[in-house]
Formats: structure tokens, C-alpha cells, sequence
């Protein structure tokens, strides 16, 4: 495991030891070498003798976009909620296809819409912590404001925060989950944060997800289309075959796109027989559309997957076949 | 070559033919019924932005039997009328519209199909 630190002012020694009791001479910074004082938004690992996935954590976070977001995230929710947060994200983005479809209102929007109120909810951390200095009036409204969009989203997001904080086992409950916690955390105005990393995958997860917290607002399908095209541009980079990509990533959108669709469609015309053959009220119907959605969201998944797998094979015959017919 | 891989070939295939219809069909036909003040609110519900095409391409391909049925579910509205589109569209339109719903709609659940196949294990005999 990869212990993380990231400070969001200036720390000495000194001040380092005092405060959370950290002997500097075992903290490193991503080039391997030994801080003298601790610079804002960058990475450093804790660890006696660095090893070297501990560097290239520390590097994969270590660019400006990267850690800023990821600082300020865990500043006021902690490491361990961040972690969690850019886990479900990661998992909410391979439901993206169905995105395309009906689906787009069910999962789309919820899904820019719990991230959108989770950052609403940092904001407003963010801006009381910093009213603690100014006047009561100020203050009040701070914290008034902090209330509003905690409660907007415990009352949209119930599933997600679940999801979120099940792998969190804190007897008190998650700034996620408790308003309490969260103003506590903002008023004790701490600036120095960890995160716990155990896998290199779970880097990876966390700088896409501090890239998709820059996104936001702009929907799913521009997470989607740069996740694809980020593993076009990596598969290039790496001197590797990124035409084959290209296929692979184009072809298995454009299927999960159309199946997608052919399901929402029927589905549409089958609830307007069923309307006309049974006694179906309001219910059913929303309960119909959602099975439509869900399936429509369902097969996408599913279609993206097996096409990821077999486009390859299918993009190497192409070329094979056009080969032979140079020669 | 899988047999799966084969099949996905094919889907890629009619997905690519699929695409290229998509945009035919929208710009030569429903272009022209969104600008006619007859028929541009008759297009059925867009789900998401360009869907009015599907909908018109589906009005003008299913049998007229299944589409006047259709007119008179309570959820017609989600549906393009096809009795008002068939008064403005000639036939070049139709055939069109025919090909690339049914395309879509062969092409769209048989993926649907392979996925439940490959679900079911077929195809790792």
C-alpha cells in the first residue's frame, strides 16, 4: 500500500511534526528526492524506503488538473471518500451506453447529476470553512447553504451514497452521510490530507476521475467519448497498432449505439399495443419504460463488451483479406 | 476466426450501411418534413436529439394495418403519424425510410440476440 500525502498550503518540518506528528525524512516527492518543506497540491509518499510503485503512483498523480481537484476532494471528504467516489464512477461509466438512448434521461442525468451535487456540496464546504474567518451573518448563510445541498443530496441519491460509503466502515458515519462530520472537517481547517493507495489501478481511477470532475456538466458521452479516445491516443503513444483501436473503440460504439436504440424503439411501440390491450394505468407504464430502459441499458453493456473482445479479430481479417488482394 | 467473431463482423458491417442511412434518410426526407408546418409536429417524441428520424422511418415502414392501430393508443403521441406523413412523402421516401428502419431494427436485436446467446453459454462450445 502507497500512503499519499497532499497539503493544500506551505508546511515545514516543524510544523509537519507538531501537527500530525510526520517525520519529514520519510516523506519522498514523485522525483525520489527529499522535500525540505512541503509545496501545495503536489504528491508525496510516505514510506521508509520508496519503493518503485510508489513513485509512479506519486507521478501518475502529480500533474496540476490531477492533484489540485484530488486535494481539495479529500481536504473535505476525506481519503478514503474520494476513493470510493472515484471507484463508483469508474463503475457508473460502463453503464454510459445506454446513454444514447431513453436511458440518456434515466442514467445520464443521474449520473452528471449525483457527481454535479456532490461537487454543489464540496463548494459549499469549501466556501464555510473559508467564512469561519468573516462575520456571523456570513457565516450563517455559509453553513445554511452547506444544509440546502447536503440535503439535496441525500434526498436524490440515496443508492449512490450507498454504494459509495459501504466500503467505508466509520462508526460515525461519512462526511458523505453526515453534515456534522463534514462542517467539523471545514471548520477544523486541516491542510494536510492522505489517501491510501493499494493498487496502481486504483491511481489510474483516481486521475480519471479528477479528469471527469473538470467535465462535468457536459454529460456522460464526453467521459465516454474521451475514455475511448484516450485508449486510442495511450495505444498510439505506446507505439502500438492504433488503427485497431480506433476500429475496436468506434466499431463496439457504434453497435451498443444501435442496439440500444432498436430496443428503445420497439419497446416504445409495444407499450403503445399494451396500452391499447389492457387495462394498463400510469404505473405500469412508468414501470414499463423503465424495463425498456433498463434492457436498452443492459444490451448496450453487454454488446460493448463482446464487440471489445472480437472487433480485434475481425479488424486483423480485414487487413489480412486486403493484403492478399495487394499481393 | 470465432464463429462470434464472424457475426460481430457482420454486425459491424450492417452498423456501418445502418449509419450511412441514418444521415441519407435525415437529410433527404425528414429535413423536409421538420420545415413543413404540416408535419413538423407530427414526428413523434424525441428522446434524445435526431430521434424524430427513427420515428419517421418507423411510421413509413411498418405495415399500415400496425400503424393505425398504433394511432389510436393514448400513447400516439410518442409515435410519428404515419397517416400524415404518407399524404407528404413520395415513394423514393418510403422505400428509404423502409430499409434503413428495418436495418436498424434487424441489425439493433440481433446484437440484442447475440448478447442473450452469449449469455446462455452458446458460444463457448
Amino acid at each position: 500500500m502507497t500512503e499519499i500525502f497532499f497539503c493544500n498550503q506551505s508546511l515545514k518540518a516543524e510544523a509537519l511534526h507538531s501537527s500530525c506528528a510526520i517525520d519529514i525524512d520519510n516523506l519522498w516527492d514523485y522525483r525520489c528526492s527529499k522535500p525540505d518543506i512541503l509545496t501545495p497540491y503536489t504528491p508525496y509518499f510516505f514510506n521508509q524506503n520508496p519503493t518503485a510503485i510508489d513513485r509512479s503512483i506519486a507521478d501518475l498523480l502529480s500533474t496540476a488538473p490531477v492533484a489540485k481537484p484530488l486535494t481539495d476532494l479529500s481536504l473535505s471528504f476525506g481519503g478514503d471518500n474520494t476513493l470510493a467516489l472515484a471507484e463508483i464512477t469508474q463503475k457508473l461509466q460502463d453503464y454510459n451506453l445506454g446513454l444514447l438512448d431513453a436511458s440518456a434521461g434515466v442514467y445520464g442525468s443521474r449520473m452528471t447529476g449525483f457527481t454535479g451535487a456532490v461537487k454543489k456540496y464540496q463548494e459549499a464546504l469549501i466556501a464555510y470553512g473559508s467564512s469561519l474567518k468573516s462575520n456571523a451573518a456570513a457565516r450563517l448563510l455559509a453553513r445554511q447553504k452547506t444544509q440546502v445541498a447536503f440535503q439535496s443530496l441525500q434526498l436524490e441519491f440515496k443508492h449512490e451514497l450507498n454504494a459509495v460509503t459501504a466500503g467505508v466502515n466509520a462508526r460515525r458515519g461519512t462526511p458523505l452521510t453526515n453534515l456534522e462530520r463534514a462542517t467539523n472537517i471545514a471548520r477544523s481547517s486541516r491542510n494536510l490530507t492522505a489517501l491510501d493507495i493499494t493498487s496502481q489501478v486504483q491511481a489510474n481511477n483516481l486521475v480519471k476521475f479528477s479528469k471527469h470532475t473538470a467535465l462535468l456538466g457536459n454529460g456522460l458521452a464526453v467521459i465516454d467519448f474521451t475514455s475511448r479516445i484516450g485508449n486510442i491516443y495511450n495505444s498510439h503513444q505506446a507505439g502500438g497498432n492504433w488503427q485497431r483501436e480506433l476500429f475496436i473503440e468506434s466499431s463496439s460504439f457504434a453497435l451498443s449505439a444501435l442496439a440500444g436504440t432498436a430496443i428503445v424503439n420497439t419497446g416504445g411501440a409495444m407499450l403503445g399495443f399494451l396500452v391499447l390491450a389492457t387495462p394498463i394505468g400510469w404505473v405500469g407504464l412508468l414501470a414499463g419504460g423503465l424495463t425498456v430502459a433498463g434492457v436498452a441499458a443492459a444490451t448496450s453493456i453487454g454488446i460493448n463488451q463482446i464487440t471489445k473482445e472480437d472487433a480485434g479479430g475481425v479488424y486483423d481479417l480485414i487487413m489480412n483479406k486486403l493484403a492478399h488482394y495487394d499481393n | 476466426m470465432t464463429t462470434r467473431e464472424y457475426l460481430i463482423g457482420m454486425l459491424i458491417f450492417a452498423a456501418f450501411i445502418t449509419a450511412i442511412l441514418y444521415v441519407a434518410f435525415g437529410q433527404i426526407t425528414v429535413r423536409k418534413l421538420r420545415k413543413n408546418p404540416k408535419t413538423k409536429d407530427f414526428l413523434g417524441l424525441e428522446y434524445a436529439s435526431g430521434w424524430d428520424i427513427i420515428n419517421v422511418a418507423q411510421a413509413l415502414a411498418l405495415p399500415r394495418a400496425l400503424s393505425r392501430k398504433l394511432e389510436k393508443s393514448p400513447l400516439a403521441f410518442m409515435n410519428a403519424n404515419a397517416t400524415v406523413l404518407f399524404e407528404h412523402t413520395n415513394t423514393l421516401d418510403r422505400i428509404l425510410g423502409s430499409v434503413f428502419y428495418w436495418l436498424l431494427m434487424v441489425s439493433g436485436l440481433s446484437g440484442t440476440l447475440l448478447v442473450l446467446l452469449n449469455a446462455l453459454g452458446f458460444f463457448t462450445l
